[in-house]
């Protein structure tokens, strides 16, 4: 059994650490035991994606919204990665990651709020938050 | 930076979790829910910044995030609360063909990214080995020498200093800039979401509008005969 899932979970352990030339798990556990700036990297990746797929296949406005966040987040994610990854090299600007990243938090809490309040403006005049439904400049 | 023993292992936790609960953000049929299993995503991100030493952008994440802009998605939730979806009787995602494509390309795109990712990290570690290794040890004994807590069972770090000083320093007029956005964002918002009847209330709409919208609207004139 535990041989079976191996066999499954091995191509997915390839596909996510690159491990094409030698497929063994000992390294790939090796590598999983000490995670390192790549991994944080990937996992913003991932993020981001997740979040460019909500805005692309959702109908209801504010999960939209939401997957924004989602998006913003992850690239925040990267910024700081980055800068802590600068601070071991002993770069100069090892804090512009961090500086940037409160400028991306401020930027999105002013578009939640503006976003938002187009959303009950439209909720008022049209009555939907689905995104197919307000086709007013569709021609 | 190598991360390794609990650290490790909180990295994975953290990462799956946000990773699980982003995903659950985008499929939930719920919006509360979705909203919901948003906050946690941003929690764990949150967890994410403190393994990367930036104790100071995690709590503003937690403070900002989950304590800000989240209860405002959620008054909003309430305010357009949708039956239909909750319900099950309204499809949630677009046309399947949308959907089809749109999930082909990010699968692509995700392939393409840890593929880069992997082969563009492997060429910055090869640069930057010597200066990690010739910075390491004076890191440590920069971290030595940090003064200890109250407690004394742990020290505290001077990230936070250094962010403060490097947003004053190099950051000062985006920093103002910011703040002239937020106020736009407040004006910008309050505009937005009132209504016709708290517009005629300060006397901030046009005669002829108000009358043409006073035949749908009989509180219009209630308000006009009290000023």
């Amino acid at each position: 059994m535990s041989l079976f899932m191996l066999k499954i979970f091995t191509p997915a352990y390839i596909l996510l650490f690159q491990e094409v030339n030698d497929g063994r798990m000992a390294l790939v556990w090796e590598k999983a035991k000490h995670p390192d700036l790549s991994k944080f990297l990937i996992i913003g990746a991932l993020l981001f994606i997740i979040g460019v797929a909500g805005v692309l296949t959702r109908r209801n406005i504010i999960v939209i919204f939401m997957s924004i966040e989602l998006i913003l987040n992850a690239a925040n994610l990267n910024f700081i990665a980055m800068s802590r990854y600068l601070q071991e090299t002993g770069s100069v600007n090892a804090v512009a990651g961090q500086i940037f990243a409160v400028f991306v938090i401020v930027v999105a809490a002013a578009e939640a709020a503006i976003g938002l309040g187009i959303v009950i403006a439209l909720y008022r005049n049209k009555e939907t938050i689905w995104v197919d439904e307000i086709d007013i400049l569709k021609w | 930076m190598v991360l390794s023993g609990w650290e490790a292992v909180f990295f994975w936790v953290f990462s799956i979790a946000a990773i699980f609960a982003g995903l659950l953000t985008v499929m939930a049929r719920n919006t509360i829910h979705s909203a919901l299993f948003l906050i946690s995503s941003l929690v764990s991100v949150a967890a994410l910044f403190i393994l990367l030493h930036a104790e100071f952008l995690a709590g503003v994440q937690i403070l900002v995030y989950v304590g800000g802009v989240m209860v405002l998605f959620l008054f909003v939730i309430m305010l357009v609360n949708v039956g239909e979806e909750e319900s099950g009787r309204e499809e949630i995602f677009n046309r399947p063909r949308q959907v089809t494509t749109s999930v082909i390309f990010c699968t692509l795109l995700v392939a393409g990214l840890i593929y880069a990712l992997n082969v563009g990290y492997d060429g910055i570690q090869k640069r930057d080995a010597g200066t990690i290794s010739q910075t390491g040890a004076a890191r440590q004994t920069a971290d030595q020498n940090l003064a200890t807590s109250a407690t004394g069972a742990s020290k505290i770090t001077k990230g936070t200093e250094w962010v403060g000083n490097g947003l004053y320093r190099f950051g000062a007029l985006p920093f103002e800039v910011a703040s002239v956005l937020l106020l736009v964002a407040i004006i910008g918002s309050v505009m937005l979401a009132r209504t016709l009847k708290q517009e005629a209330a300060v006397d901030d709409v046009a005669p002829d509008v108000l009358q043409k919208e006073a035949i749908n609207d009989p509180e219009i004139p209630k308000i006009q005969a009290a000023e």
